[in-house]
């Protein structure tokens, strides 16, 4: 009760003190955690950082506002994209990006178009549309060896050393994340290297978290 | 009162039970119900050989186009062998030999980007992304495209029996070939892509395309022709049986002269034909009139 009421003093005083300085930059009143308010990974040596939107006022607009794609070709997905690949949450995506990502481990893949990817994504993340991934492709195991499948002599893929994968594509309402999991897994990628931010670009956005359009402009 | 309940509730059970197992009714019947056995797959059975006689009976005597194409497929069914075939892609016969001229210098003949070179283009963009985010450097697989085998033969000046092997044995280690290339076999149809090569190279000298041959069942192996009765007045209906080593790009070239009118033919037997490249001996195609 005292800490509680403690705490909300102190708020209304940090609060009281943004206020006062106007628009003060440093008072993070959106933060990611309580104790998180923003995520920093490099990628390549270059650094990113994600933190959220301070704009408390701040609607989607836009594609990404919209509720009612049809259905079929855009339907709910399961929470569940493939036996054995976890599924993630934002907090579970930060991390891997400043856990894999960082260690050069692991990369983030849009799954979706290179058209619906060159109009934004998820700061950090790289193009390979779920189709490239398909048995029809007959150039998919060149992509196969660029995240660090190994070709053996009898010419079939380790992936013993190949990078952790988390993918994601434009909401919960597309299927292209999914797909791209199974293409993987039906490839030989092994699924426990494999993770499903089923969430998307739409959720990502949603909470005002950094994309690569929002990073530019600011 | 839970007396009562409980009495009514036995008695609606037994009265369940009585309408499901029905003890007093046939015994035979019973037993059969209660296994939960469908009592007319006898029936099928005997029906079987019947659809088959029926199937017979409509092709010998009543010559209707429409149910002609079903029973075939029915008939055929059981004969069904598989056989190995070489890797297709959607890349267009027509594109690339319009690619192999232009790379022999025809005039007049620009190249096109068929569907295959925007793979590469895609999965090129695709790696380079990659290697931005990995700074791992990574070369996309020089293989022979079948385009650029075709090219090095022909220059080559190898004869076509040599030209033959070469492209078979490139299929054979996974090089993708258009569909309509693909011959009953599973082998590549060489002489197809020879003559269409010839025939597209005069086209774009200002040739006229080949005329439509005339066709008659004495002189082609597997054609037969039949009149259709239609309300107003008589359609010749014609068909092909798919002899062995035929492509469906051979099929178009028989009946239409060119290549090009595989589609329609591709288009008049869907139910027949999964893709342009499966088809088998043995199945009859219907030829449609263009």
């Amino acid at each position: 009760m005292n800490i509680a009421s403690a705490k909300s003093v102190s708020r209304l005083a940090v609060s009281l003190t943004a206020v006062a300085i106007g628009s003060a930059v440093s008072a993070q009143d959106v933060r990611i955690t309580t104790f998180k308010s923003d995520a920093t990974f490099t990628l390549n040596g270059r650094t990113f950082t994600v933190s959220r939107d301070q704009n408390i006022d701040n609607t989607l607009t836009g594609e990404f506002a919209r509720t009612s794609r049809a259905c079929p070709p855009n339907c709910l997905q399961p929470m569940i994209s493939a036996d054995g690949v976890a599924t993630l949450g934002e907090l579970e995506v930060l991390e891997f990006m400043e856990g894999e990502v960082t260690n050069g481990r692991g990369l983030l893949l849009d799954t979706r178009g290179a058209d619906a990817f060159s109009n934004g994504s998820i700061l950090g993340a790289v193009n390979v549309p779920h189709v490239t991934l398909g048995p029809d492709n007959r150039y998919r195991t060149d992509i196969l060896l660029a995240l660090g499948a190994v070709q053996t002599s009898t010419g079939a893929l380790d992936f013993q050393d190949a990078m952790a994968l988390t993918m994601f594509s434009g909401g919960v309402w597309s299927s292209d994340a999914r797909t791209a999991v199974n293409n993987l897994i039906e490839a030989g990628y092994p699924p426990e290297k494999l993770f499903y931010y089923r969430g998307g670009l739409q959720a990502w956005m949603h909470v005002g978290l950094t994309t690569q359009n929002s990073a530019t402009s600011n | 009162m839970i007396r009562t309940t409980v009495a009514l509730f036995a008695f609606a059970l037994v009265l369940c039970g009585l309408i499901i197992f029905r003890p007093f009714a046939d015994g035979e019947v019973d037993t059969a119900d209660r296994l939960g056995a469908p009592v007319d797959i006898e029936v099928t059975r005997a029906f079987a050989p019947d659809i088959d006689a029926l199937v017979r009976a409509t092709e010998a005597t009543t010559p209707t186009a429409t149910p002609a194409v079903a029973p075939t497929a029915i008939v055929q069914a059981p004969r069904r062998v598989d056989v190995a075939r070489p890797d297709t892609d959607d890349t267009r016969l027509s594109d690339m030999t319009n690619n192999v001229l232009a790379e022999l210098g025809f005039a007049g003949v620009e190249p096109v980007t068929t569907n295959s070179q925007l793979q590469r283009q895609s999965t090129s963009d695709i790696l380079a992304g990659i290697e931005a985010a990995t700074g791992q450097h990574s070369v996309l697989d020089e293989r022979d495209s079948f385009e650029a085998i075709v090219i090095a033969a022909l220059r080559a000046g190898e004869t076509d029996e040599s030209i033959d092997r070469i492209v078979n044995e490139a299929a054979a280690n996974g090089v993708a070939v258009p569909e309509i290339l693909v011959t009953s076999d599973g082998r590549v149809d060489t002489s197809v892509m020879l003559t269409n090569i010839v025939t597209q190279a005069q086209m774009a000298a200002g040739a006229a395309a080949p005329a439509i041959p005339e066709v008659s069942p004495d002189d082609v192996q597997g054609m037969e022709v039949r009149i259709v009765q239609r309300a107003n007045d008589d359609v010749e209906a014609r068909f092909y049986t798919v002899q062995s080593g035929d492509s469906l790009g051979a099929i178009s070239i028989k009946f239409f002269g060119v290549i090009t009118h595989y589609e329609e033919i591709f288009e008049a037997n869907k139910g027949l034909l999964s893709s342009p490249d499966r088809i088998r001996v043995g199945q009859r195609l219907v030829i449609p009139q263009i």
